[in-house]
């Protein structure tokens, strides 16, 4: 792309507002990544007022950290995600940045999935959930639990019937 | 997982009754029954109420079950669609007809797109997964679907009606609304993955309508117009019918749509229109309609082998233009008594320029198609071999090139020579027994070569050049050994002139006293040309005994030319040869210009009273009486009397008498003195000769590659290696017969089949 075309359209910005009510200014060319915005935003506008795209579901802080991805991921897009996981250190996985990125405690991660999927932003729903699953990776039911704060709630039969289903699962993980 | 549900989960009743269809499909529906311009579609729902929109349908599909939505929502989206188009879509249709009716389908169609659009957009979680996972039709294929169910379905055939309707008015010139068509076109390119719905449900009625409309149009033009005026009415609707579907069909359908037209409009009429009196092809031949036969040829040219029976018309109507030349020129002979000699620019002339205009026709009216080739080719084989009177058209063309390359002949620039040059060679390619027209074109040529009548080496050689370009160097090698032969010669004349100097001072210092060439021969006044024979017409030999002077010249010659080859024989062919005499009547001298013959016999006279009868001339001379006879009426009956015959009259006879005429006298000093030539133009039998052996050699050429093979193989190929002229296969038996005598050949057990003895 030429630099002027890309100052003409670095020039164009919207208004995402959060949950909360606040507006986030954010170049049309960024926020373009998200599915749902871009089928808010006509292929050939001529407008000059700014859009204001109300994300209700999208808190703060999160919208924050949305941004900032597709910010970064404009300038040095992310590479693909092998799968199946290839490390369960994401280091390994992605360039450093996004791997910081996510480097984020659980509460965070897991809303970043929920707007990503909300937003529709494929390269950022890949990221969050290669890192949950790097989380799980090569780890037992039991630490599995620890690791997601989750409580036991099968009884002994109903986890005996799970695991004979599973079996084959089981198998692959003692390779 | 960490996140807490919502607390309250939506129930499907809330979403869809509270929000979903008071906010977005009521509005939706109204805005479009009330009709909206561009700029509403677009703004139909700002961020705010499509974002609301989509976020309770996000949050309908994502609640936990039992909450989770989707497949109620999924339902409802296709009903949605499905009920808008049977309640209100198609009642609208069914109230409107022809042109209102294409109006109203193309409104509900556009609507259709911008309702289908939105519904996608609303419901666009769906498509991601809860389509994907239970490989369901996606939302946008869906809402199509239903159209094409609902609506398109049942509507079409009203619809294909009113297009064809509209189309069949803009074929009889009316304006009509294209945009619209283009429209309704369109609908039927989307019904269909592969526009198998515009091609099964419009195109083919197109196709059969048009076939319909454009015989019906056929019937009436071919009853009403000529040809030219009906190809016009046909080109036009050719450019009409292409016009028409780059203005609103389907790009695939034009080569379908013209083959339709072509076949109604040309094909089925071809011959009627060919072949019309008064206007048809020929007739447009006859009259140089140009402009009419180029457009002729262009339509035809489309219908499958169309162009073939056009061209049988143009070969016909060449051959027939062709064949009145060659009447025209037995006419002359018979009706207005004109002599049939070889001699007859008038009928090559009119050949030349026949073959000039229809070269001209076939190049830029039939883009010199292979078909009009071929047809300008046969038709041209057809007459140019019809012979009439006692020369053959070979012979008259030959002649004709003899007329433009000898001096005094047509008077031509150079320009035009060439020009002409090429276009005998172009009819001469024609001619079936090439082989007798380089008969006797070698026998002119040598004429003019020896007689010096050539008025150009460089056109000769350029005549020569073109006829071996056409049939090769074997066919051109004797003619082109004939112009070496003399090329040489100047040469060999220089050196024997060197030669005679050195003899005479060799004489002069041994003070021998006889001088080489005898009397007064100065070595100037002399020259041989030495000919190669077989290059050469065969000349009759004559053993004519020379006068003393002449005698002594010769063998000076021979004298030199042995020493220069050894090996080589010379025969003196003195009816070739050429003296000059000079003779003095008291105060007059006149410079005779005559052959070696004239000569030999005007001084056998030993005194000018001397009397004598033929048969001693013919003792005196040894040259029989048959060539006597001629040579003697040359000097004695033509128009310069040399010598006074008794009695006087206008034949020889072997009675006669003969004395230097006295009185001779003529206003000239110097005097050619014609004698009609002892020799025939041409040798028939030697032609006959060649051919035997010319198909000979063709036939051991093929036995010896192919072995065995049955009589008819061995004749077609013979005649069709034979390339100067075309046996009589009656011919090529004989020739069979006399190899197998010479045992090249052998009876195979079958007797019907010959063996190859090596």
């Amino acid at each position: 792309m030429g630099d002027k075309a890309k100052g003409a359209e670095s020039g164009k910005v919207v208004h995402l507002v959060s949950q909360e009510g606040d507006q986030y200014e954010v170049e049309v060319s960024v926020c373009k990544m998200s599915e749902l915005v871009k089928t808010m935003l006509p292929d050939d506008d001529d407008s000059s007022e700014t859009q204001e795209i109300p994300l209700p579901n999208v808190k703060n802080n999160v919208l924050a950290k949305v941004i900032e991805f597709c910010k970064h991921h404009k300038e040095d897009p992310m590479n693909d995600i092998e799968k199946p996981l290839k490390s369960a250190n994401m280091h390994e996985v992605v360039q450093d940045w996004y791997a910081n990125f996510v480097n984020v405690d659980q509460e965070l991660l897991f809303e970043l999935i929920l707007a990503a999927n909300y937003m529709d932003i494929k390269p950022l729903l890949d990221l969050t959930c290669a890192t949950v699953a790097s989380m799980i990776k090569g780890k037992t039911p039991e630490e599995i639990r620890r690791t997601f704060n989750i409580t036991n709630d099968f009884t002994p039969e109903e986890e005996a019937q799970v695991r004979e289903e599973n079996k084959w699962c089981e198998v692959r993980v003692a390779d | 997982m960490a996140s807490a549900p919502p607390p309250n989960p939506i129930t499907i009743e809330e979403g869809w009754e509270k929000e979903i269809l008071p906010k977005a499909i009521l509005p939706l529906e109204r805005i479009l029954n009330e009709g909206l311009q561009d700029r509403q579609r677009r703004d139909l729902f700002g961020p705010r109420e499509y974002v609301h929109i989509y976020t309770i349908c996000y949050n309908m599909c994502t609640q936990r079950n039992p909450f989770n939505w989707s497949e109620p929502l999924y339902q409802k989206h296709n009903e949605t669609i499905s009920d808008y188009l049977t309640r209100t879509v198609l009642p609208s249709l069914r109230n409107h007809h022809k042109e209102y009716l294409l109006v109203e389908v193309k409104r509900r169609w556009e609507n259709h797109k911008i309702m289908n659009e939105w519904m996608r957009k609303f419901f666009m979680y769906l498509d991601r997964y809860y389509v994907k996972h239970n490989n369901l039709t996606s939302l946008h294929v869906s809402g199509i679907k239903f159209f094409k169910e609902q609506v398109y379905d049942v509507v079409k055939p009203d619809v294909v009606q009113a297009m064809l309707a509209m189309i069949n008015l803009e074929r009889e010139g009316q304006v009509i609304d294209r945009a619209l068509i283009k429209s309704c076109v369109e609908i039927f390119e989307t019904m269909g993955d592969q526009k198998e719905c515009y091609k099964e449900d419009l195109e083919e009625t197109l196709l059969s309508d048009t076939r319909e409309y454009y015989a019906k149009k056929s019937q009436g033009w071919i009853e009403t117009d000529s040809t030219p005026a009906y190809l016009l009415k046909a080109e036009a609707a050719l450019e009409e019918e292409k016009a028409r579907v780059a203005n609103y069909l389907n790009a695939e359908t034009e080569e379908k749509l013209l083959k339709v037209v072509i076949e109604e409009l040309l094909e089925k009429q071809e011959t009627t229109l060919l072949e019309r009196e008064g206007s048809g092809c020929a007739m447009l031949l006859t009259n140089d309609k140009y402009e009419d036969l180029s457009r002729m040829y262009r339509l035809f040219s489309r219908v499958p082998s169309g162009l073939l029976p056009m061209a049988k018309i143009v070969q016909a109507h060449i051959e027939r233009m062709g064949n009145e030349v060659i009447n025209q020129r037995e006419a002359r002979m018979h009706e207005e008594g004109e002599k049939d000699t070889n001699q007859d620019p008038n009928f090559v002339k009119a050949l030349l320029s026949l073959h000039d205009k229809f070269v001209g026709v076939v190049n830029a009216q039939f883009e010199k198609n292979s078909l009009f080739h071929k047809a300008l080719k046969e038709a041209f084989v057809e007459f140019v071999n019809k012979d009439v009177g006692k020369f053959k058209n070979a012979d008259l063309l030959s002649s004709f090139c003899d007329r433009i390359l000898k001096k005094g002949g047509e008077k031509l620039g150079d320009a035009e020579v060439e020009n002409h040059l090429e276009k005998v060679v172009n009819l001469f390619t024609y001619l079936t027994d090439k082989d007798l027209f380089a008969e006797i074109y070698r026998n002119q040529l040598a004429k003019r070569l020896l007689n010096a009548r050539s008025s150009s080496d460089d056109w000769e050689k350029l005549m020569i050049g073109k006829l071996k370009h056409r049939c090769g160097a074997q066919f051109t090698g004797k003619m082109e050994g004939m112009l070496n032969d003399l090329a040489v010669g100047a040469d060999h004349q220089k050196e024997f002139l060197e030669y005679l100097k050195d003899k005479a001072t060799e004489a002069s210092a041994s003070s021998s006293s006889v001088p080489l060439l005898g009397g007064k021969m100065a070595p100037d006044d002399f020259s041989v040309k030495v000919l190669t024979t077989g290059y050469w017409p065969s000349y009759t030999q004559l053993d004519v005994r020379l006068p003393d002077e002449m005698l002594r010249c010769t063998q000076a010659f021979k004298a030199w030319y042995d020493l220069k080859n050894s090996r080589r024989r010379l025969a003196w062919q003195h009816s070739l040869g050429s003296a000059t005499l000079r003779a003095k009547y008291g105060s007059k001298t006149y410079d005779l210009q005559t052959n070696t013959l004239q000569a030999v016999l005007l001084l056998s006279f030993q005194s000018d009273e001397e009397s004598l009868g033929l048969s001693t001339l013919k003792e005196r001379l040894n040259v029989p009486t048959e060539q006597m006879k001629p040579l003697l009426h040359s000097l004695s009956c033509g128009r310069y009397k040399i010598l006074k015959k008794q009695p006087a009259s206008d034949k020889i006879k072997e009675t006669d008498t003969f004395t230097i005429n006295p009185s001779f006298s003529c206003p000239q000093r110097v005097i050619r003195i014609p004698m009609a030539t002892i020799e025939e133009s041409h040798n028939p039998n030697r032609i006959e000769e060649d051919r035997s052996i010319a198909i000979e050699a063709a036939i051991v050429r093929i036995m010896k590659a192919r072995k065995v093979l049955t009589h008819q193989q061995l004749t077609s190929e013979v005649l069709s290696q034979l390339a100067f002229f075309r046996p009589n296969p009656k011919v090529v038996k004989q020739r069979i017969h006399a190899l197998i005598d010479r045992e090249y050949l052998e009876r195979d057990e079958n007797p019907n089949q010959y063996k190859y003895l090596a």
